[in-house]
């Protein structure tokens, strides 16, 4: 019975997931989810309304995106060995998901150390020609860390479990983590593409005190716009051949017209003075 | 482990719950349920998921490098010319090389090996104190005309011109022009139309589009 019942369930989630999707800004009215594992040492198994949605998953890794239909979404994290979501270990929490927006739930240590699930919305506007978007999430159990970008403080005192957003000329940025007011990096240095045209999301997660504080990256893809235009012209100098050229045509078609009328009056006059 | 253990509770309570025929007059036979082979069936097995998520790690990776065009050439119009990469000017505008001699191929636009989107090249027509371009010629092409690129891994693309258009800068349809998707293309814009020398423009922008052979 629970088999039917579960299979129903199953039929209907499929019909409205549809095929996965790139990681590119939603569109349609859907609503995008990602899921990412930053609990160390505790691989789980995800369901979400009671059905078996990511198996064996592992801390560090990144699933999605899924496109689901607005609405909430209960969301449990078991062992591995669970036959069902009835003894998670984490959860069951509510995601409430909008259509159009883009999102990544996000399992992590909260800074005393427990583990939490967190909802984090992605900023999918539309990027500058030229600039991507950089977005920071602290969900490492550490205290307020400042963001730095070539050794200098972009974002300050971000604590766990907040975010920070800067729109940056693409190209590459050396990121590092340090703790708030330090410049002693405690992740990092390490080298951040910033793309045109993309939101490039790092997670500090892990654990200060267990040593394992780590980096995770996900992408979304597809923000870009285009340049304004093309100004290639800035002289006039074609123009201005143009117009001798034209000129010259006109002058020569002149030079011409005159050679011809003078023939013309030539042989007027030679007829006239044959004809005397 | 778990399936075994189900199993012994199961029959174990069937047997016990077998009644023993009290008030029964004549001593029948009694057929007595075991735990094989029309055993109840075997506990659920682990789930597995309805659907298949995609699932990568989240270590942090560089993409990968762009490969970009660094030869422009156009047999019809003797155009033979090198290719640099260009970004945005401060303006909002496409970037372009100073020398007209020289094309700029968008870097954030698709590559010399994409396989969606449009190639975007553009170079002046002319610009002060430097000859006047090879693109000049430009407006001269002909749908049927062939060009190609040279790539900086060493191979080449040939493409076939599709169309030549004048428009008013102020109506160039750039978010057509320079897409990421669809089917590739190489787009090549200059300057054309009258100058303005109060503004020192040129009215229009010429566009070639070519499709890849």
């Amino acid at each position: 019975m629970r088999k039917t019942a579960a299979a129903g369930l199953a039929v209907g989630i499929i019909a409205a997931l549809g095929f996965a999707m790139p990681a590119t800004a939603d569109t349609n009215g859907s609503a995008q989810l990602s899921v990412l594992h930053g609990i160390p040492d505790t691989p789980v198994d995800v369901y979400v309304n009671g059905e078996l949605t990511l198996d064996d998953f592992q801390p560090g890794d990144l699933a999605g995106p899924l496109e689901l239909p607005a609405g909430d979404y209960e969301v449990a994290l078991t062992a591995t060995d669970a036959a069902d979501a009835s003894s998670p270990v984490l959860g069951p929490a509510t995601l409430t998901l909008a259509a159009g927006s883009n999102y990544t739930a996000v399992a992590h240590l909260t800074e005393a150390g427990e583990p939490g699930l967190n909802l984090f919305t992605n900023d999918t506007a539309t990027t500058a020609a030229g600039e991507g978007r950089l977005t920071v999430r602290h969900v490492a159990a550490a205290p307020a860390v400042d963001v730095l970008a070539g050794g200098s403080p972009v974002v300050e005192g971000l604590t766990n479990p907040n975010e920070a957003t800067l729109n940056l000329p693409a190209g590459t940025v050396s990121a590092a983590v340090a703790l708030a007011g330090t410049t002693e990096p405690v992740l990092g240095p390490t080298d951040v593409q910033i793309q045109d045209g993309v939101l490039t999301i790092v997670y500090a997660w892990g654990s200060a005190e267990d040593g394992n504080l780590a980096i995770a990256a996900q992408t979304v893809t597809g923000l870009h716009s285009s340049p304004d235009g093309v100004p290639s012209g800035s002289a006039g100098y074609l123009a201005q051949r143009d117009a001798s050229t034209a000129f010259l045509m006109i002058a020569g078609a002149g030079v011409l017209a005159i050679a011809v009328a003078a023939g013309a009056v030539t042989v007027v006059r030679a007829r006239q003075g044959a004809s005397r | 482990m778990v399936c075994a253990l189900a199993g012994t509770v199961l029959a174990a309570c069937l047997v016990a719950c077998t009644p023993v025929g009290a008030g029964d007059a004549t001593p029948t036979p009694r057929r007595i349920a075991t735990a094989s082979p029309s055993a109840p069936t075997p506990p659920p097995a682990l789930p597995t998921p309805t659907i298949d998520v995609p699932v990568q790690s989240g270590a942090l990776s560089a993409p990968a490098a762009a490969v970009p065009p660094v030869r422009l050439r156009i047999d019809a119009l003797g155009v033979d010319m090198p290719v640099t990469d260009v970004g945005i000017e401060p303006s909002g505008q496409m970037e372009l090389p100073v020398d007209p001699a020289v094309a700029g191929w968008y870097r954030y636009g698709p590559d010399a090996l994409s396989e969606a989107g449009n190639v975007m090249l553009a170079a002046h027509v002319d610009a002060p104190d430097y000859p006047i371009g090879p693109l000049a010629r430009l407006r001269e092409l002909g749908p049927g005309a062939t060009l190609s690129i040279d790539a900086a891994d060493g191979s080449s693309r040939g493409y076939v011109v599709e169309s030549l258009t004048f428009y008013d800068k102020t109506a160039l349809p750039t978010a057509e022009l320079f897409a990421r998707e669809g089917a590739p293309a190489l787009v090549i814009i200059t300057c054309g139309g009258p100058f303005d020398p109060t503004t020192g423009r040129y009215r229009d922008n010429v566009v070639a589009i070519a499709r890849q052979q």
